[in-house]
């Protein structure tokens, strides 16, 4: 009886705090004021499991087809080069200030330490997975609801390339005719 | 309800649903998009077995149909014509495949 007491104790005494904090204000939202470190390495973990765990079992198909690099390359510029950036670009209004920041997926993983990225497989599932869902709470959109897969591995076959390109190919691939 | 108002209940809407609808058909991009700047590609360090250099390539020749004579294939390195037909299909072309 005493112990079922106490739980009850703490789950108020839980609940109480959570709405404490809501309530009160204290809690900055603000993008241009990062979470402490703390509460940094509770949401990276959680979003690199959660998307690990989701992406598991999508197959890659064969993303060697030049052809994907033109559609996935034009899509790129015109839908994600604004936060991801591009060849020869370091900074955009979009990847100065939205928090979390938009990763610069024209550079190599090895130049951004930090999380593991896995194999050339799992990086593609991975990636995948993130263009289509999108993820919670930063500004990154579920591109699926408005592209079909094909569209989206095309996108991945893309990523994959974009940190060895020069700014001329870059503009040459992505380029509309 | 005054007339005008009524059918600026319908039009709004409709306008801003249809825009929605259009904006990601990739014909859209092409409005405000520049060409290919073709003319800076260093044909003799392109490796044709390289997806990126056979991609550059077809963006190219599409572009420029009547002006690819003048490139000078005999520097390029592993050139395959084949691979660069205009068919818009090659994804299926799966059986000259090699890894
Ligand atoms: C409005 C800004 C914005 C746009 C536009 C955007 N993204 Fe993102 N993207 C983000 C942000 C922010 C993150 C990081 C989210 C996080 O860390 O929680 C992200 C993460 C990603 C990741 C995961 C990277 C990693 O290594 O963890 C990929 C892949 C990605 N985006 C691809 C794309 C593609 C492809 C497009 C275009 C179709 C795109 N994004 C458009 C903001 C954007
Ligand atoms: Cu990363």
């Amino acid at each position: 009886m005493k112990i079922v007491k106490l739980l009850l104790l703490l789950i108020v005494l839980g609940i109480v705090s959570v709405i404490t904090v809501m309530y009160s204000g204290i809690v900055d939202v603000a993008a241009d004021e990062p979470h402490s470190e703390l509460v940094y390495w509770l949401l990276e973990e959680t979003r690199e499991n959660s998307i690990k765990k989701a992406a598991e079992s999508i197959e890659v198909p064969d993303l060697s087809d030049p052809e994907l690099l033109l559609t996935g390359g034009a899509d790129y510029e015109y839908m994600c080069s604004s936060c991801h950036l591009k060849p020869g670009q370091i900074e955009s209004d979009m990847s100065l200030g939205l928090y979390p920041a938009p990763p610069n997926l024209a550079v190599s993983d090895e130049s951004h330490k930090g999380h593991e990225h896995g194999d050339e497989m799992q990086s593609a599932r991975k990636n995948f997975w993130v263009i289509k869902h999108g993820i919670k709470a930063s500004g990154m959109p579920a591109w699926g609801k408005t592209h079909d897969d094909q569209r989206i591995w095309a996108m991945v076959a893309f990523i994959k390339r974009l940190p060895t390109l020069t700014p001329e190919q870059y503009q040459v691939l992505t380029a509309v005719e | 309800m005054k007339t005008l108002t009524k059918i600026a209940l319908i039009i709004i809407p409709t306008i801003t649903l249809s825009m929605t609808a259009a904006a990601h058909d990739p014909s859209m991009h092409a409005k405000k998009a520049e060409k290919a700047d073709c003319s800076k590609m260093d044909h003799s360090k392109m490796d044709m077995k390289d997806p990126v250099a056979v991609a550059m390539m077809k963006k190219c020749m599409k572009q420029n149909e009547k002006s690819k004579d003048k490139m000078d294939h005999s520097k390029m390195k592993n050139m395959d014509h084949s691979k660069m037909k205009k068919n818009e299909h090659s994804a299926t072309k799966k059986d000259e495949h090699d890894h």
